[in-house]
């Protein structure tokens, strides 16, 4: 007897309606076989399925059983098909009274003992099933709080086969979850850092504002230990929240990648990423047989901090340029292409010289000039150029360090600097209502000149600064963009001298 | 700044209205009694009268410096219009020039360009009508808050016109910086006089293949005027800034600096932008100090 169970296949964050067809046949030599495109761990559901369902107290059918993943010429890489598999053979081998299953969707591994596992993707199965109108997920107990905060669908959390096979059979129910709606209004959790914590750094904290409120690219250039680390952490402070429409986007990319946290049904506060230096390319941007999504993606809406910037290799640094320019990373596969978001600020951290001393105030630097320029070469001037701010972070004297000490008068806590930040932004969300951008940092040529307006002081001052500091065209437009951002900070439509005079402040040394 | 009423307390003889070009003009009435005109008294042959269109500041005399050169000004003179200009508008300079096409028009556009005020002291009377770019210009010059001046009324340009002007422009001016000239320009006539009424005199070198920089050239060549290599020393007066104060003895980072002076970071590093490109302070690795090469 032939039943149709229906699934999903995510194939990047695109979701694809998946039958599951199970045929257990009267004749034939008893066998189980799986077709449809099937991947190593697909394969090997045969053996999950079988074990789950003897152990749970069921019989595994001694006859000809065949799988059929439709559409068949679509790719499958997912554990999840023990479930529907297991359904199927429940109801194919009469188990199971036949039922109408065209309003459920069935997803999640099984475990030996006949439990259900934690599975990827579930929230993307939840979005998918509310198209559809009007269905029922099945889904494992323990990731089944991603699918809450999806309207309009029941949400069936499994916890074991048998459970399942009783709900079916018209036994004891599982109740469904409830759904959690998404309020704009997110709570934002504590963050590692506050800048008040921060002792000195007053010119790279004002960095970290200026590049929350315009979304600007920040390198910190300092001696080890001097706190670039620390200030690259208190940015996801700072940065305003996460609306309800982001989170969604955010956590779509954490439930494929299987990085929520059982239980948790959304991701509320924006991530910061900081990807060891011997990141892999794809493990960067994302890559995989079925590509996965890499730091960028995990990093969207968030921070991504790359610690001693010259230590990764060129070729990594390079594969940047995409997402750095579109917001988006396209890895293009044998299986086929995916597109994940990667909008991120980047924080840029490096030493001024490979032993990391140069310019230190108390130890002496042992590298030789060539060590040095080789070493600042290493960064590409396209991925420079797509870098705002630069600002040195110098060591701090350790008085000031003192816990003693007494504390510096008007010291900028985060949630002041937020204020500040999401004001700015809104500034920036008023500017570009009719067009596809949102902060000053996304401008093109074309809307510097017409949103960055300059007084003719300020431009007196521009045309100065490129003429003594030899600025090219890009980081004098650049420039204007971080005027601009400053000048937004004090609520000034155009740009005047000292906002110009500031911005020059953050010119790039390499 | 005490900002005067709008035509700076000059008694108006007579309202002269020029309808083929509109622009408001007025004579300065006994312009020897007006203390901003002094230096035009060191002419042997001062103008008789003078007239001018725009607003009268005396504030605009204090500063001048007289940008002029040849009419057929090259790529190179234009470059370094384009260079010079801006600094001398960034050290509230007013620019002083001929308003002849060339060199002269196009110091006073970069200057109006840059924010800055420029005047025009014109080969003709000032009542003779402005067409196309050249009214267009005197009309931004005068919006800027700059001045057309003539010794003229309704003068007709001609031959002699021209070199007869330039003496006022030399004169109101302390600096007077040649751009392009060659062998026997005009602005050459205009250096004779700088040297005669004791202003400074500045040539821009430029390629010795170039016809138009053999003038220029020819003046630095036999000691007539000063090399002018963009950034000019300037002379540092002892600052009462606390900031300057703090930094002639030490280099100090931005936020050294706005700690010990209990200033927002973000004003402090406007601050010092400002004074490293004004060439009063210079950068080394992050730390701030005064630049002693301009203090010699």
């Amino acid at each position: 007897m032939l039943t149709k169970v229906s699934a999903i296949a995510n194939v990047g964050l695109e979701t694809v309606g998946v039958d599951v067809e199970v045929d257990v046949a009267s004749v034939g030599f008893p066998g189980f076989t799986i077709v449809g495109l099937a991947s190593k761990a697909i394969e090997e559901a045969r053996e999950r399925v079988k074990t789950a369902l003897i152990n749970s107290g069921f019989d595994f059918p001694p006859k000809k059983i065949t799988v059929n993943l439709a559409p068949a010429d679509l790719p499958k890489d997912s554990a999840a098909y023990d479930m529907p598999i297991a359904v199927g053979i429940l109801l194919s081998s009469g188990q199971l009274p036949s039922i109408d299953l065209t309003k459920y969707f069935f997803y999640g591994e099984l475990s030996l003992d006949g439990s259900l596992r934690p599975t990827r993707g579930i929230l993307l199965l939840a979005l998918y099933a509310q198209k559809q109108s009007k269905m029922t997920i099945f889904v494992p107990a323990p990731s089944a709080a991603e699918a809450t905060v999806v309207s309009e669908i029941r949400v069936i959390p499994v916890k074991t086969v048998k459970e399942l096979f009783n709900h079916l059979s018209g036994g004891k129910m599982i109740p469904p979850l409830k759904h959690v709606p998404v309020d704009d209004d997110l709570d934002t959790p504590s963050v590692d850092f506050d800048l008040s914590e921060i002792a000195g750094q007053e010119q790279a904290k004002r960095a970290l504002i200026i590049a929350a409120a315009g979304g600007h690219n920040v390198l910190m250039w300092g001696p080890p230990g001097t706190g670039k680390t620390m200030l690259a952490r208190a940015l996801p402070g700072i940065l305003p929240p996460l609306s309800s429409r982001e989170a969604l986007e955010v956590t779509r990319i954490y439930s494929i990648s299987g990085l929520l946290s059982p239980g948790k049904a959304l991701v509320k506060r924006r991530s910061f990423r900081a990807p060891h230096h011997g990141v892999s390319a794809a493990g960067l941007i994302g890559g995989g047989t079925n590509p996965l999504p890499g730091e960028v993606s995990l990093a969207h809406l968030g921070v991504l901090f790359l610690d001693e910037m010259p230590e990764f290799p060129r070729s990594v640094l390079e594969s940047l340029r995409q997402p750095m320019e579109d917001g988006v990373v396209e890895i293009v596969r044998v299986s086929g292409h995916v597109k994940y978001p990667a909008s991120f600020t980047l924080i840029a951290a490096i030493n001024p010289c490979p032993c990391g001393y140069l310019g230190h105030p108390r130890r002496e630097c042992k590298c030789t000039e060539k060590q040095i320029v080789k070493y600042h070469h290493r960064i590409s001037g396209p991925i420079l150029d797509r870098i705002d701010l630069s600002v040195p972070v110098a060591a701090v004297e350790v008085e000031k360090l003192s816990l003693t000490a007494p504390k510096s008068r008007g010291t900028l806590t985060s949630k002041q600097a937020k204020e500040a930040v999401m004001k700015t932004r809104k500034i920036q969300e008023k500017r570009f209502a009719d067009l596809p951008i949102y902060t000053n940092s996304q401008m093109r040529n074309r809307e510097v000149k017409k949103y960055a307006r300059l007084t003719p002081e300020a431009e007196n001052f521009l045309k100065l600064a490129a003429d003594k500091y030899d600025l090219s065209a890009r980081s004098y437009f650049r420039m204007i963009k971080v005027a601009r951002t400053i000048a937004d900070l004090t609520g000034t439509r155009d740009i005047g001298p000292v906002h110009m005079a500031e911005a020059l402040q953050y010119k790039q040394r390499l | 700044m005490v900002y005067q009423s709008i035509y700076g307390g000059i008694p108006l003889v007579k309202t002269l209205v020029c309808y083929a070009c509109d622009m408001d003009y007025r004579r300065v009435e006994n312009w020897q009694d007006r203390p901003e005109l002094i230096k035009l008294k060191d002419l042997p042959d001062p103008p008789k009268e003078l007239y001018f269109s725009g607003k009268w500041d005396p504030e605009l005399f204090k500063n001048c410096v007289a940008v002029v050169g040849s009419r057929r000004m090259t790529e190179y003179g234009r470059r370094v219009i384009e260079k010079i200009i801006p600094r001398l508008v960034f050290e509230k300079k007013v620019v002083v020039s001929g308003f002849m096409y060339g060199v002269d028009q196009y110091a006073h556009q970069v200057c109006l360009e840059n924010g800055g005020k420029t005047i025009a002291v014109l080969g003709w009377g000032i009542s003779q009508p402005l067409t196309g770019t050249d009214r267009k210009l005197a009309e931004a010059i005068v919006a800027r808050g700059g001045l057309l001046l003539s010794e003229w009324n309704d003068q007709q340009p001609t031959l002699w016109t021209f070199p007869v002007r330039n003496r006022i422009i030399v004169a109101l001016s302390d600096e007077v910086i040649v751009i392009e000239a060659t062998a026997k320009s005009g602005s050459l006539i205009t250096a004779k006089i700088a040297q005669k009424l004791k202003r400074k005199l500045w040539a821009v070198p430029g390629p010795i293949t170039s016809p138009t920089s053999v003038g220029t050239n020819e003046l630095i060549a036999t000691g007539t005027a000063g090399m002018w290599l963009g950034d000019q020393p300037q002379a540092q007066k002892p600052s009462s800034d606390p900031l300057l104060r703090l930094l002639t003895s030490d280099a100090l980072t931005p936020n050294e600096i706005a700690r010990t002076l209990h200033q927002p970071v973000s004003e402090i590093g406007a601050q010092l932008s400002l004074l490293a490109l004004a060439g009063t302070l210079v950068e080394q690795a992050g730390k701030y100090t005064l630049n002693h090469a301009h203090q010699s």
